[in-house]
């Protein structure tokens, strides 16, 4: 709390203190609070730091300065899945649900990078029209645009961008950037980021994708549309899942085996669900891997539906081990979500 | 070629198999041969001169073409090689690219589509288990042969092992597919599931279209305003997956994830009911529903 004394001191009273957490609706989850005192910043300090997030708790507070300005703007660059292009959007009033308001400007980005003359027409279009206030909005336009482009992100997003009373240059009170995982190998850099959830940054090292959830059915499987399925059926019935974690197309033993190692340390994972198809993957690969990890050390009980080529020999090989075997996925998600 | 500018694969059609000396590269080379596909060359720069599964390796894709005539090809390049190798298939006047490769960058798959449109190129994927004509014995992709049949259905799927999945069903209730294609798992695809119903609308051997959708983006919500507006008259058969997804969390797929209430099971399941679809809650309905709808 003595942090808080001297950032309200640093940044001057009234201050605004907000959250630092991965995801969006901050504000509506009460994690934005204006305070025009240290005893209250202190109070609301401590009342950030208590709340959850999108599951998540906050890492660190923001302290600054509560300006007065004319107008808060929003401004983003974002992929746009329907037009499949990039685009720029861009708003006169900042804050949340940005999203739903009417009155945005939304221009397509040329795969080789905003036109001045487009940024020009954006700012024009919210009725910015004078030269001594378009200037510096088209500069920060080309600049988050080029950031954008250069560093592959997803979405790079300043929200709000003020825009103050004295005709000074706008300030970005916030910001927000999803890279493009994908893109990382051209951008080493960017690439030594700490992952959101260390579990899931393990899990990217071992080659199978995990998400971490808030229930306690553990569920694994073979490709991210049959887990996803698998998550809907768990929660169909009634129960909730603790992770997804997809094995990935054409796994072998030693990624069967690093997933369920990891899902035995997952604390809230009370029960397994091992749901898989194979095709491609090898029915008795996985029996393998599911088999050495449940015989070397104590885990929760596991359910698995294993179909697919070769599947009779997988199930052979699970013979006489604690893995509960059944013969459809429905049958396998009753059993576990009851708890039988 | 149909007036969807979408061009199947015929029966025996010539085929080259970009990166076909990797793991999986060639292990599919000898999957796709035993189920009946005409694989005619391979491209590996630097390993002309070799054999997979007695299939001659070229350092380019011009030397493939040039001795095959081929104008279909399958990558299983790594991604960060990926874009200069559809790019370098394109320039040799290859017309349908079936793009395995998973965690392709989204600005390469950009610059892929329109250099696609100049050449006019059909790209399937990145990030897809390719497409299967049972009839044809043409199998371009990674799926497991067994789970499909010949028949009149059309199934397009975002999602690999959720069409394999599907596809059994189908087949074991005696439901066989006139082509099933992944659509792609990423965000942007290369060929859309709308374009692959502009596709089936015109192809005589499709009797109804099966769709199996994901949360993430808005591409069923178009398609669904599509099937509206062109007044598209086959039987529509749909599943999404990922009613019980969080948001903000990517499942697994680069493009499986709801921003702000954007790119949701409920908005997807509600846009294809309203365009008179039936869609089904799990994937073991969906033959059940095709059976009622389809049998009448």
């Amino acid at each position: 709390m003595e942090d808080v004394d001297d950032a309200s001191d640093w940044v001057g009273l009234p201050a605004v203190v907000k959250a630092q957490v991965l995801s969006g609706g901050r504000g509506k989850a009460g994690g934005v609070a204006i305070v025009r005192t240290k005893e209250e910043a202190r109070f609301e300090a401590a009342r950030i730091f208590g709340l959850r997030i999108g599951g998540e708790r906050p890492s660190a507070l923001l302290i600054e300065s509560a300006l007065t300005h004319l107008r808060e703007m929003y401004l983003s660059v974002s992929l746009d899945r329907g037009r499949r292009s990039f685009v720029v959007i861009a708003s006169g009033a900042g804050g949340i649900d940005v999203e739903a308001q009417a009155g945005r400007v939304i221009e397509a980005v040329p795969v080789s990078g905003l036109p001045r003359e487009t940024a020009i027409a954006v700012a024009s279009r919210l009725g910015i029209r004078d030269e001594r206030g378009q200037a510096p909005l088209v500069d920060i336009l080309l600049k988050l645009e080029r950031l954008s482009r250069e560093e592959e992100c997803e979405l790079a997003e300043i929200n709000p961008l003020a825009v103050d009373a004295a005709g000074g240059s706008p300030i970005a009170l916030d910001s927000k950037v999803v890279l493009d995982d994908n893109a990382l190998f051209r951008h080493p850099e960017l690439a030594l980021l700490p992952p959101e959830d260390p579990m899931e940054g393990e899990a990217a090292k071992e080659g199978f994708a995990f998400v971490r959830l808030d229930g306690d059915i553990a569920v694994v499987g073979n490709g991210a549309g049959l887990v996803l399925s698998t998550l809907d059926l768990v929660s169909d019935a009634g129960g909730r899942p603790a992770c997804f974690l997809d094995l990935g197309g054409g796994s072998q033993q030693d990624r069967v085996e690093a997933a369920l190692r990891l899902v035995r340390r997952l604390p809230n994972a009370r029960r397994v669900l091992v749901n898989i198809f194979g095709g491609i993957t090898r029915t008795t690969d996985v029996a393998a891997g599911v088999k050495k990890v449940v015989m070397e050390a104590p885990m929760q009980p596991v359910y698995a539906r294993i179909s697919g080529a070769e599947e009779e020999e997988a199930r052979r090989m699970l013979q006489g081990t604690p893995v509960r075997l059944y013969p459809s996925a429905p049958e396998a998600v009753e059993a576990v979500v009851g708890g039988a | 070629m149909n007036s969807s500018g979408i061009m199947l694969p015929k029966e025996g059609e010539p085929v080259i198999v970009q990166g076909i000396t990797g793991r999986y590269g060639s292990l599919h080379t000898k999957l796709m041969l035993q189920y009946g596909t005409n694989v005619a060359a391979g491209v590996t720069p630097g390993k002309a001169g070799e054999r997979v599964e007695g299939v001659p390796v070229y350092d380019r894709v011009a030397d493939a073409v040039e001795k095959t005539g081929s104008r279909c090809s399958i990558l299983f390049v790594p991604a960060p090689f990926f874009y200069s190798a559809a790019e370098e298939a394109m320039q040799a006047g290859v017309k349908l690219l079936v793009a395995i490769t998973e965690r392709v960058p989204i600005r390469d798959t950009l610059k892929m589509i329109a250099l696609a449109e100049r050449h006019g190129a059909t790209v399937v994927g990145p990030n897809t288990p390719g497409l299967i004509v049972p009839a044809r014995k043409v199998k371009l992709g990674i799926m497991p042969a067994s789970s499909f049949r010949p028949g009149r259905l059309a199934l397009f799927s975002r999602s690999g092992t959720l069409m394999y999945e599907i596809a059994n069903q189908l087949s074991t209730h005696g439901f066989g597919q006139c082509v099933a294609v992944g659509i792609g798992g990423d965000p942007i695809n290369g060929t859309t599931i709308t374009d692959f119903f502009d596709w089936a609308r015109d192809f005589e051997g499709a009797d109804a279209v099966v769709a199996v959708g994901e949360i993430g983006g808005d591409a069923e919500e178009i398609l669904a305003k599509h099937i509206v507006e062109t007044g598209f008259s086959k039987p529509v058969f749909a599943y999404i997956a990922g009613r019980a997804a969080p948001e903000e969390k990517r499942m697994g797929h680069a493009g499986a994830i709801i921003y702000g209430g954007y790119g949701t099971a409920e908005s997807k399941i509600s846009a294809l009911k309203d365009a008179g679809a039936h869609v089904g809650m799990t994937p073991m309905e969906i033959p059940l529903l095709v059976e009622r709808y389809l049998r009448k």
